[in-house]
């Protein structure tokens, strides 16, 4: 499959666009890694109904009981668990980092060791989370599962 | 690495008894020594062979725990336990004037080696984790 992109000048919104004669496997592969990417999520944020792209989410996490999702300048809350969360969005690269939080894996800028063996994920907006040691192994295996599907 | 579990146990003690005393009887053959001490020094394997994995088995359990203070405490309960066998032994049949300090050396190196391995195994595990995302990070600019 080919790969072109094109700048258009003074273009409203970017839209991706996709040309075939026939879906086959290597086709519905990027359909769905792109609709996954593309998906969106609904939930309330001072008390307003909002949308947000998943693409967005910093990391998602649970606090008694209660879903939120992180993003650059809002907390969103949802009334899903994360466990359906990672169902519906574990292929655009969120992974479990402890038992109550999902983060996105695009938006890790580094992660550091320490002499508990826990793994501190700094994000790129310069937030710090803890992976438990217990996710650790999951945590690495996915990673390069997404570097493995990225170089597909 | 695999899980040491209950139903794995047994083989894993068995597997690694057989390495440990085929390795002591090779070495021997090679230097051209005679053990005095051959039963003793077999059932100690043994002990060896039963408590590496006993301790191992229940790290996994404790990893809500910070892992400084399990080492520790590990280590801790691997020497008494050490101590313990040497002063049943030596009341029992007798043993050398510098038996319980030759023991905790035997416990400590391969504990501070294999403490030492986990620790450089996980930070070169991190180390390549960050060379993935700064990767990821490469394509999405």
């Amino acid at each position: 499959m080919r790969f072109i992109k094109t700048k258009e000048e003074g273009l409203g919104e970017n839209y991706l666009e996709l040309h075939y004669n026939e879906v086959d496997n290597e086709t519905r592969e990027y359909i769905f890694r792109i609709e996954g990417s593309l998906a969106t999520i609904e939930g309330t944020c001072d008390d307003m109904r909002v949308t947000v792209p998943v693409t967005d989410v910093l990391y998602f996490e649970s606090v008694d009981r209660r879903t939120f999702a992180y993003t650059e300048d809002r907390t969103v809350e949802f009334r899903e668990p994360l466990k359906d969360l990672l169902d519906r969005f574990g292929d655009t690269g969120f992974i479990r980092i402890s038992k109550s939080a999902i983060v996105n894996v695009y938006k890790v800028d580094h992660l550091q060791g320490d002499l508990n063996m826990r793994v501190l994920i700094f994000l790129k907006n310069g937030e710090k989370l803890v992976m438990n040691r217990g996710y650790r192994k999951e945590f690495f295996a996915q990673l390069e599962k997404i570097r493995g599907k990225n170089k597909a | 690495m695999k899980l040491i579990t209950r139903k794995n146990f047994l083989s894993i003690v068995c597997i690694s008894f057989t390495f440990m005393v085929t390795g002591k009887l090779i070495f021997e053959r090679l230097i051209g020594h005679t053990d005095r001490y051959y039963t003793e020094n077999i059932l100690l394997c043994l002990g060896f062979c039963i408590m590496i994995p006993a301790v191992l088995s229940v790290h996994y359990y404790l990893q809500r725990f910070p892992l400084l203070p399990v080492l520790i405490v590990q280590y801790l309960a691997v020497a008494a336990v050490t101590l313990g066998i040497v002063a049943a032994v030596d009341s029992a049949t007798g043993t050398d004037t510098n038996a319980y300090r030759d023991m905790i050396v035997s416990v400590t190196i391969p504990y501070v080696a294999g403490a030492v391995l986990y620790y450089a195994a996980f930070f070169r595990q991190v180390k390549k984790a960050n060379a993935v995302l700064a990767e990821l990070s490469a394509e999405l600019s």
